[in-house]
C-alpha cells in the first residue's frame, strides 16, 4: 500500500516537472463584494495544466508560457473570470459572487445536477464533513437527526457495525416494508441485511461505503424526487456523492486521517442485590446439612447475607474450591464486570488531484475495532478510486471503483443468545471473575446453570440446562462473518453539440458474504457447525441523453434514458446435524448425520426507459414533467410512472432586501413497486425426511399469479426561504402520500390450508410536515455559531386492507405461549400493538383481581395503539472560535412505544430492582405477607370471584405477582414510551492552518476530541433500555426489544493532516 | 404539457425487449409432488397429536418440577393452524388430485389413506376446540374465511368420510417407501379407519347414544383392529430429525421438568402396575413418588418419579390409536348395552384390553394375571364403567389429549386435581389471530360459546 502510494506520488511530480515555465506573473484575488482577500482560488493557464491557487492573503504567483496566455480564475460561489495575460506581470482580480451558484447545485435522480431553484420538490443535503465529524462509520447511522423526515433507528455499538435503518416520511406500506434505495455516484447498491432478530447483528450493507469518501448526501424524500428510479425508488433515495479530485492547476492533496476511540458500556439495567439464585427463599441442603446454591436461572432464592454455602463450582471435583463452603453474597457489578473496554482505530489516507483534463482521487481506510463484549472484533478495509479523463473536447471517460473487505467476530443478540441472559435469566450472586475461568485444565467447562446435585452432593450430569457460562459463549461458540464488496461504475460521455450530451454507464455492485457459527462441545447443545455463502451481483447498464438549451427567457432541459438492471443472487448454506464426529473439527464433513444443505438461486431483471423535461422561464418559473416505464421480470406487464412538479422563485419578483431567496414548490408523482421474484408461480416444498423417505408438502404461503405492482401517489407543497444573505434559512414541506394496492402477504385463516397469500390490497395514507431551519445567529471574524434544526411529524393511517379484513398481522413475538402482535388496523395509524393487558373495572379503571388477589388479564386482544413516533428530528450546533470548533448533535424522537422482553424477564426472574424493593411498610416485598411483606396492590375483585365487585387493598406475594402473573402474562407492564432526546455526537476540534505551520510542508492539521453516544439526555423508558437502539436486521421497524446488546459510549481523538 | 407527454411516450415505446422465458420460474422449489410424498409428509405430523406438555397437563399425567406454568391452566389461545396448513392440506391435495401415480399403489387406496388420516386429524381438532371450520376449510384462495361448523356436523361428516374410505379400498398395497406407519399394508389402514370410527362413536355415549350405538356397530362390522400389530404407532428413529419430542426436551436440553403426577403414581403403585417402571424412573431413593399436580413451587427432580427414559428415549414410539383402546371401547359398549353380552362381554374385553396394554407398554404379558387379580383391578360389574375408564386412562398414558377427552366424556378418573382452585379446562381456546383473519366467522363461533372464548365451555358431546 505504502509503496504504491510513493510510486504514484513520484510519477505525479515527474509529470509536473515536464512542463517548462517561462514567465513569472503574480497577483491578488479579492471579493468584489467587500474587497476581502479570497484564499484558495484556482488560477490556471487556459488550455494547459499550469496553475496554482491563492494563499491565505489571496496572493498568487505563476509562470506562464507567453503573453498570449489567458488566466482562468475560478472559485466556488463566484463567477469565473478569464483574464488575458498580455504583457502585464501583476494582477488585481476582483471576483463577483455568483448568486445563482449560491442557490446550490443539487444532485437529483440519476445523478443529474440541477440548480436548487428549479426543483419543485423537497430534497435535503448533508455535507460529508457533517457526517463524519465524530467518525461514525455507518453512513446511514450518521444521517440521524440531520434530515427532516428521515428517521434513523440504530442498534448498539457492541455489534460493531450493526443495523441502522432508515424510514423516510413514515411507513408507506401496509406491510411495513419500504427501505429507501441507496445510490452512490449514480450506482444503486444493496443495503441488504443478513441479521435476524436473534444472533449476531451483521448490520446493513451500505456500511461498506467509506464515510471519508463522502462529499455529500442528498435525501430524495418523496416519490417525486425518485420517480426517475421507478420501482426501486418508491420509498425514497439516499443519494451519495463521493469526493473527487478537482480539475484545474496540477495539484496533489494528500490527507491523513486517524482516530482512536475507547468504548465503554453504559446504561446498565438497575438490578436488585438482596436475593440470590434459586426459586425459593428456603435453602436447599445436602444430606450432610450443607446449604447449596441452586443451579436454576432465576434470583428468587435466599437472601445474599453471607451464609456459607456450596456454590455451583464447589460441585466440580476439578475445582480448587471443590467441596468448600463460601459466603453467599451479592456481586452488584457482575454484569458490568463482563464487559471490557473496547477500542476503535481508524486510519485513512487520500490522495487527490487533477489537471485540466483529468481528475483523480484515491483513498484507503482501515478500521479495527475490539468490542466491549469479550473476544469480539471487526476489521475493515476500504479502497476507493475515482477518476475522470477528458479524451478530447467531446469525449470524457470516468470511473468510480470501491472495494471493501470486512471481517468480524461478533456477539449475539436476542433471547437465548450469547450473554443476553444477564438481564433475562441470571443469578445476582454469580461472580463474573469466577465465571471467567470457564475452562478447567482437564479441558472440561465450568457452568453455573446445571441440574441440582443429589443429596450426597454429587452431580451426575454437568451439561448446562438453559445457559452456558457466558465466557464459554464468548470464547468457544464463535460467530464469524466476512464480506468482500466491490461497487462502482465506468462511464463514457460524448458532447454531440454544446446543448446535447450522450452518456453511457456500466454500474456494478458485487458482494460475497460469508457467515459461520461454531457451537462447541461441552455446552448445552451438541457441537455443531454451520456455514453460508451468499453472493450477489447487481449490474446496471445505463444510457442517458441530456439536452439543454436557453432560448430568450426560456430554458429547456430534456433527459431521455434507458436502464437495464440485472441481479443474480445465490446462496449455499449448510449445517451439521446430530453433532460433530470429531470435536473441534468444524467442517460440514464432520456432521454425524446427514447435514442440512440449502441452495438458492435468484435472477431478476428490470428494463426501464424514462424521460424528463424541465422548462424554465426567466429563471423564476419552472415546470418539470417525467415519465418512466418499468418492466420487471417478476411481473407479466410493464407499468408507467409519471410525475409533474413546478417551482416559482417569488423572491425574484418581490425584491424585498431581507429575503435573499424565496421559492414556492409543488409536485405530484406516482411511483410503484414490483413483487418478489417467483411470487407469481405455484410450487411445492421439500419436506422433512423420515429415514430415507423423502416427503413434500403444500406450501403454507399461497402465491398469486395475478399480482400487480403497488402504486404510491404523492402530493407535496413547500416553501424554501433564505433571509439576510443566507444567515437564516427555512424549508417547510407539507406532503401527502397515498400508497395503494400494496403487494401484501395477507395472513389468512390457517383453516383455509394456507397461512398467507399474496394479494394486491390496501391503502395507507401518510400526511406530514417537515421543517428544516438553519441559522447563523452569530458571525464575526473570529467567532461563529451555526444552528440546524430538523423537525418532522408524520401521521399515517391505514385506510383500507383487503375487503372484509379489518386488521393484518405484521409481526408477532411469542414467549411462553403468550404473544404480542403488531397489526395494521383499518382506520388506525400504522403499527398497532396488541397483547395481554390488565382486566379493568369499567367504571373506575381499576385493575380487576382474581380470588387469589392477583391481577386478572385479558387475552392477547388488547389494543395498545401505534408503535410509531409522533415526531422525530435533530438539533445541531456548531461553534467556531478562532481555530477552535465545537459541534454537538442531538437527535430526538417523541412518541412511539416498544415492548421490552429484557425488562419483562428481568422482573420475572427476580433480577430487577423492584422485585426486591421495600414496600410502604418498610419491609422487603419478598418478606412473608404475615410479616408485612408483599407487593402492595389495589384493585377490584373480578366477576365470578366470591367477593366480586369489592375492592381489595393489600399485599400479595412478590413471586406470585412478578414471576407468575406480571412476567409473561401482563404485557401492558412491559410496554414503554419510546421518546428520547439523545446527545449523539460531540466534537471539540482545533485546527492549525498555514499561518501556524509556517515552513512545514503541511497545509493544515486538525485535532479533535470526539465522542459518540455520550449521553441519553432524557428518555421515558426506564434505565437499562435504549429506545434509540432497537433496530434489528429482521424487522422494518423497532417495536420489540428482545435482548438488545448493551449501549456503548465512545470517546476518542481524531487527527487530520492535509498536505 | 400534453404534447410533451406524447413526445416522451413515443420515445419510451421505442425501447422494449423480452425477458428469458424462464427468468421468473422458481428453480429452488419442486413444481410437482407425488401422492406418496404428500402422504408421508402428513404422517410426519402424527406424533404432534400426542407429544405435548399441554395434553399431559390436561390429563394430569405429568407434574412440573420447575417453572410451573402450563399445569396451572393459564387462559390462553392454542393455535390449530398448523394442523390445517400442515398435514390436512397435504391430505386434501391427495384427495382432490387428478394425477396420482399408480406406481405408488392403487389410486383409490392412496385416497382412502388420505381420508382416514384426514378424519383422524379432524377428530383430534374438534375434540380439543369444539366447533371449527370443516366444510369450507382447506379451500385455499376459494375461501380464506371458512365458516365454523358445529361439532355435531363435523362428527357426521367424519363418519361419512371414514365409511367412504372403507368402501373404496381395493386390493393392493400402497407404496411402502412412503407409508411410514404401516409400510403400505392396506388391511391395517382399513382396520385403523374403522377403529377410529368405533372410538368416535363411543364419544356420543352421552349426547346421542342412539347414533353412537349405530355407528359403533357399523364400525365393528366393517372390521376393527385385531392385535397390537394393527396399532397406529409413530416409530421415532435414532436421528435428530426423526427423534421423539420428549428426547429433544429431556435428553437434549436437560429439562428435568416433568415428574409423574401424584394422582397417577398413587393409582399405579398399590396395584404394582407392571407399566409403572416403564412410565417413570424412580427417585434417588429408588422409590416411585409422584409430584402433586399443579403446585406453584414445583419440586426437586431427585425427590420424585421422573418421566421414564423408556418414554423419552430418542427413538421411543408414540402410540396413537391402539388395539387396547378398541377393546376398552368394546368393554364399555357391552356395559352400555350397545353390543350384546352384558357384563360378561365387558369383563372379557376389559381384561383383554389390560393384557394388550401391558403387552404394548412392557413388551410382555408377565404380571398380567397378578395385576388382574388386584381388588382395584378385578372387574366388578357395580363399578364397571369406572374401572374401564380408569384402566383406559392408565393405558392412554402420554396420549394426554385423548385421555382428557375421555375424562370429559366419562368424568373418570374422578380424583384429578384443581390446581390453585382452577378447574380442569373443557376445551382449548381458539387461535387469537382468528379474530383478525376470520373475523365474522370467529365472532359467530364465539356466539355459540356464549359470547367469549374460554377454557370452560363444553364441547357438543360433553354432557353430564
Amino acid at each position: 500500500m505504502k509503496k504504491t502510494l510513493l510510486l504514484l506520488l513520484t510519477l505525479l511530480s515527474a509529470l509536473g516537472m515536464a512542463y517548462a515555465q517561462q514567465r513569472e506573473i503574480s497577483g491578488k484575488v479579492t471579493s468584489s463584494d467587500d474587497g476581502s482577500a479570497l484564499p484558495g482560488v484556482s488560477v490556471v493557464v487556459k488550455g494547459s495544466t499550469t496553475g496554482t491557487s491563492t494563499d491565505a492573503e489571496g496572493n498568487f504567483s505563476l509562470r506562464v508560457p507567453d503573453e498570449t496566455a489567458v488566466l482562468v480564475i475560478s472559485y466556488l460561489g463566484y463567477v469565473s473570470q478569464e483574464v488575458p495575460v498580455a504583457n502585464r506581470t501583476s494582477f488585481n482580480i476582483p471576483l463577483s459572487p455568483d448568486n445563482q451558484q449560491l442557490q446550490e447545485v443539487v444532485v437529483t435522480a440519476l445523478g443529474i445536477e440541477r440548480s436548487e431553484r428549479s426543483l419543485g420538490y423537497s430534497t435535503q443535503q448533508v455535507t460529508g464533513e457533517n457526517l463524519t465529524f465524530t467518525k461514525e462509520q455507518n453512513v446511514l447511522g450518521s444521517l440521524a437527526g440531520k434530515v427532516a423526515g428521515v428517521q434513523v433507528s440504530g442498534s448498539s455499538g457492541a455489534s460493531m457495525g450493526g443495523t441502522q435503518k432508515i424510514q423516510i416520511r413514515g411507513v408507506n406500506s401496509v406491510t411495513g416494508g419500504g427501505q429507501p434505495l441507496v445510490v452512490i455516484d449514480g450506482t444503486p447498491i444493496s443495503n441488504a441485511n443478513f441479521a435476524g432478530r436473534n444472533g449476531p447483528d451483521y448490520g446493513n450493507l451500505a456500511q461498506d461505503i467509506n464515510p471519508e469518501d463522502i462529499e455529500s448526501v442528498n435525501v430524495l424524500k418523496g416519490p417525486t424526487a425518485s420517480a426517475l428510479y421507478g420501482i426501486r425508488g418508491q420509498y425514497g433515495v439516499i443519494m451519495i456523492t463521493t469526493k473527487k479530485g478537482s480539475k484545474g492547476p496540477k495539484k496533489v492533496t494528500v490527507q491523513l486521517n486517524s482516530a482512536f476511540s475507547v468504548e465503554r458500556v453504559g446504561n446498565l439495567m438497575p438490578m436488585q442485590n438482596v436475593y440470590g439464585g434459586g426459586g425459593s427463599q428456603t435453602w436447599r441442603t445436602l444430606a450432610n446439612g450443607e446449604k447449596y446454591v441452586d443451579g436454576t436461572d432465576e434470583s428468587w432464592g435466599p437472601k445474599m447475607d453471607g451464609t456459607p454455602v456450596r456454590h455451583m463450582h464447589s460441585f466440580y471435583p476439578q475445582d480448587p474450591m471443590y467441596g468448600q463452603l463460601e459466603p453467599f453474597v451479592a456481586h452488584p457489578d457482575n454484569i458490568k464486570d463482563f464487559f471490557e473496554t473496547g477500542f476503535n482505530i481508524n486510519n485513512g489516507v487520500s490522495v487527490s488531484g487533477g489537471n485540466e483534463n483529468t481528475t483523480f482521487r484515491l483513498s484507503y481506510n482501515n478500521t479495527y475495532i475490539e468490542g466491549v463484549e469479550p473476544n469480539t472484533w471487526l476489521k475493515r478495509n476500504n479502497l476507493g478510486l475515482s477518476a475522470s479523463l477528458a479524451l478530447s473536447e467531446k469525449w470524457n471517460v470516468s470511473t468510480n471503483i470501491n472495494y471493501a473487505t470486512n471481517e468480524a467476530q461478533r456477539p449475539a443478540q436476542g433471547y437465548y443468545e450469547g450473554s443476553r441472559n444477564f438481564t433475562q435469566w441470571f443469578q445476582r450472586n454469580l461472580d463474573m471473575n469466577r465465571l471467567k475461568n470457564y475452562k478447567y485444565p482437564d479441558g472440561t467447562f465450568y457452568h453455573w446453570n446445571i441440574n441440582r446435585p443429589n443429596a450426597a452432593g454429587v452431580i451426575t450430569n454437568y451439561e448446562p440446562i438453559d445457559w452456558n457460562n457466558p465466557y464459554f459463549e464468548a470464547y468457544e461458540n464463535l460467530n464469524n462473518d466476512s464480506r468482500d464488496r466491490f461497487f462502482g461504475d465506468v462511464g463514457l460521455s460524448y458532447q454531440v453539440l454544446p446543448e446535447l450530451k450522450l452518456s453511457g454507464f456500466v454500474r456494478s455492485d458485487i458482494y460475497v458474504q460469508n457467515i459461520e457459527h461454531r457451537e462447541a462441545a461441552g455446552g448445552r447443545f451438541d457441537d455443531a457447525y454451520s456455514v453460508g455463502k451468499y453472493q450477489n451481483k447487481e449490474m446496471n447498464y445505463e444510457f442517458l441523453a441530456q439536452y439543454t438549451k436557453d432560448w430568450n427567457d426560456f430554458s429547456f432541459n430534456v433527459n431521455l434514458g434507458a436502464n437495464l438492471f440485472d441481479r443474480d443472487y445465490t446462496y449455499l448454506s449448510q449445517a451439521t446435524v446430530g453433532g460433530l464426529t470429531s470435536p473441534g473439527f468444524y467442517n460440514i464433513e464432520g456432521s454425524r448425520e446427514r447435514p442440512t444443505v440449502s441452495n438458492y438461486i435468484l435472477r431478476k431483471q428490470l428494463q426501464s426507459v424514462y424521460g424528463m423535461a424541465t422548462i424554465g422561464y426567466k429563471d423564476t418559473y419552472f415546470i418539470d414533467v417525467s415519465l418512466r416505464r418499468d418492466h420487471s421480470s417478476t411481473l407479466p406487464d410493464p407499468y408507467y410512472y409519471p410525475s409533474v412538479s413546478g417551482s416559482f422563485v417569488f423572491s425574484e419578483l418581490l425584491n424585498w432586501k431581507p429575503l435573499s431567496f424565496g421559492k414556492l414548490r409543488a409536485s405530484y408523482a406516482k411511483a410503484g413497486n414490483d413483487v418478489a421474484v417467483y411470487a407469481t408461480s405455484l410450487n411445492y416444498e421439500v419436506g422433512g425426511l423420515y429415514g430415507a423417505t423423502n416427503t413434500s408438502y403444500v406450501p403454507d404461503v399461497l402465491n398469486n399469479p395475478n399480482i400487480e405492482p403497488s402504486f404510491a401517489t404523492s402530493y407535496e407543497l413547500g416553501v424554501d426561504l433564505k433571509f439576510f444573505n443566507g444567515r437564516l434559512g427555512a424549508d417547510f414541506t407539507y406532503y401527502q402520500q397515498r400508497n395503494e394496492n400494496d403487494v401484501i402477504e395477507l395472513n389468512v385463516s390457517g383453516a383455509s390450508g394456507y397461512n398467507s397469500s399474496f394479494i394486491n390490497a390496501g391503502l395507507i395514507v401518510n400526511r406530514g410536515i417537515e421543517l428544516a431551519l438553519t441559522g447563523t445567529p452569530l458571525q464575526t471574524e473570529r467567532f461563529s455559531w451555526d444552528v440546524a434544526l430538523n423537525l418532522a411529524r408524520n401521521r399515517g393511517t391505514v385506510k383500507e386492507l383487503y375487503p372484509g379484513l379489518e386488521s393484518r398481522l405484521i409481526e408477532s413475538n411469542t414467549y411462553s405461549g403468550v404473544s404480542v402482535y403488531l397489526y395494521s388496523n383499518v382506520g388506525q395509524p400504522f403499527g398497532t400493538m396488541v397483547g395481554q393487558a390488565y382486566q379493568r373495572d369499567e367504571a373506575t379503571g381499576k385493575i380487576l383481581l382474581g380470588a387469589n388477589n392477583l391481577p386478572l388479564y385479558t387475552t392477547a386482544t388488547h389494543n395498545f395503539g401505534s408503535v410509531l413516533p409522533d415526531a422525530t428530528g435533530g438539533f445541531q450546533n456548531t461553534f467556531r472560535f478562532g481555530q477552535f470548533d465545537l459541534s454537538a448533535m442531538i437527535d430526538y424522537q417523541f412518541g412511539g412505544q416498544f415492548f421490552s422482553w429484557s425488562r419483562m424477564l428481568a422482573v420475572k426472574a427476580g433480577l430487577a430492582e423492584e422485585t426486591a424493593a421495600l414496600n410502604d411498610n418498610g419491609k422487603n416485598v419478598r418478606d412473608p405477607l404475615s410479616e408485612g411483606g408483599g407487593v402492595k396492590i389495589n384493585g377490584i375483585y373480578g366477576p365470578g370471584t366470591p367477593l366480586a365487585g369489592q375492592e381489595f387493598n393489600g399485599y400479595v406475594d412478590a413471586r406470585a405477582y412478578y414471576r407468575t402473573t406480571l412476567g409473561t402474562r401482563v404485557y401492558e407492564e412491559w410496554l414503554y414510551d419510546a421518546s428520547y432526546i439523545r446527545l449523539r455526537e460531540v466534537r471539540l476540534g482545533y485546527t492549525l492552518g498555514k499561518a501556524q505551520l509556517g515552513k512545514l510542508p503541511v497545509e493544515r492539521i486538525g485535532i479533535a476530541f470526539i465522542t459518540r453516544n455520550p449521553a441519553m439526555l432524557w428518555q421515558k423508558a426506564p434505565d437499562g433500555l435504549n429506545p434509540a437502539e432497537l433496530a434489528t436486521g429482521a424487522s422494518s421497524f423497532s417495536w420489540l426489544e428482545t435482548g438488545a446488546l448493551n449501549t456503548v459510549r465512545s470517546y476518542g481523538v481524531n487527527l487530520n493532516i492535509t498536505f | 404539457m400534453k404534447k410533451l407527454y406524447i413526445l416522451l411516450l413515443a420515445c419510451l415505446a421505442l425501447a422494449s425487449c423480452e425477458f428469458d422465458d424462464d427468468i421468473n420460474v422458481n428453480p429452488n422449489k419442486p413444481s410437482e409432488a407425488s401422492g406418496g410424498q404428500l402422504l408421508a409428509n402428513a404422517m410426519l405430523s402424527l406424533p404432534g397429536l400426542s407429544s405435548s406438555p399441554q395434553g399431559e397437563f390436561m390429563a394430569q399425567y405429568l407434574s412440573e418440577t420447575q417453572f410451573p406454568g402450563g399445569s396451572l391452566y393459564p387462559e390462553g389461545a392454542t393455535s390449530f393452524y398448523g394442523l390445517y396448513t400442515g398435514p390436512l392440506m397435504n391430505l386434501e391435495e391427495v384427495i382432490n388430485a387428478e394425477d396420482l401415480d399408480g406406481s405408488e399403489g392403487p389410486i383409490q387406496n392412496q385416497k382412502a389413506v388420505a381420508k382416514i388420516l384426514k378424519a383422524y386429524y379432524f377428530w383430534n381438532i374438534t375434540d380439543r376446540w369444539g366447533d371449527v371450520p370443516y366444510t369450507e376449510a382447506l379451500k385455499g384462495e376459494a375461501n380464506f374465511t371458512p365458516v365454523y361448523d358445529t361439532q355435531e356436523s363435523i362428527y357426521n361428516n367424519l363418519f361419512a368420510l371414514l365409511k367412504e374410505a372403507d368402501a373404496q379400498i381395493v386390493a393392493g398395497d400402497i407404496s411402502r417407501d412412503y407409508d411410514i406407519v404401516y409400510a403400505g399394508d392396506m388391511g391395517k389402514w382399513k382396520r385403523l379407519g374403522n377403529t377410529i370410527r368405533l372410538l368416535m362413536a363411543l364419544r356420543l355415549s352421552k349426547v346421542n347414544p342412539t347414533k353412537g350405538q349405530d355407528e359403533f356397530n357399523q364400525a365393528l362390522a366393517a372390521g376393527i383392529m385385531a392385535s397390537n400389530n394393527d396399532n397406529l404407532v409413530f416409530k421415532h428413529l435414532e436421528l435428530e430429525v426423526n427423534e421423539n419430542y420428549w428426547y429433544s426436551q429431556v435428553g437434549r436440553q436437560q429439562r428435568l421438568w416433568w415428574a409423574l403426577s401424584e394422582t397417577l403414581v398413587n393409582t399405579m403403585k398399590p396395584t404394582e402396575d407392571p407399566r409403572l417402571p416403564v412410565f417413570a424412573d424412580p427417585n434417588e431413593e429408588g422409590e416411585y413418588v409422584g409430584l402433586p399436580f399443579g403446585k406453584l413451587e414445583g419440586g426437586v427432580p431427585g425427590d420424585y418419579a421422573m418421566l421414564g427414559e423408556d418414554i423419552w428415549r430418542q427413538d421411543a414410539p408414540v402410540y396413537l390409536v391402539t388395539y387396547a383402546q378398541a377393546l376398552f371401547a368394546k368393554a364399555e359398549a357391552a356395559k352400555l348395552g350397545w353390543i350384546a353380552g352384558g357384563d360378561a362381554e365387558a369383563k372379557t374385553n376389559y381384561e383383554e384390553a389390560i393384557r394388550q396394554s401391558i403387552q404394548q407398554w412392557t413388551g410382555s404379558t408377565a404380571g398380567v394375571a397378578d395385576f388382574l387379580a388386584k381388588p382395584e383391578v378385578a372387574y366388578d360389574p357395580a363399578r364397571g364403567l369406572e374401572q374401564i375408564a380408569t384402566q383406559r386412562y392408565l393405558h392412554l398414558f402420554m396420549h394426554g389429549y385423548e385421555a382428557w377427552a375421555e375424562w370429559r366424556r366419562t368424568g373418570y378418573p374422578s380424583n384429578l386435581i384443581m390446581p390453585g382452585g382452577k378447574a380442569i379446562p373443557l376445551r382449548l381456546m381458539y387461535p387469537a389471530n382468528e379474530a383478525a383473519n376470520n373475523t365474522q366467522n370467529y365472532r359467530n363461533a364465539l356466539q355459540s360459546l356464549g359470547g367469549t372464548d374460554g377454557l370452560y365451555s363444553k364441547v357438543w358431546w360433553d354432557k353430564d
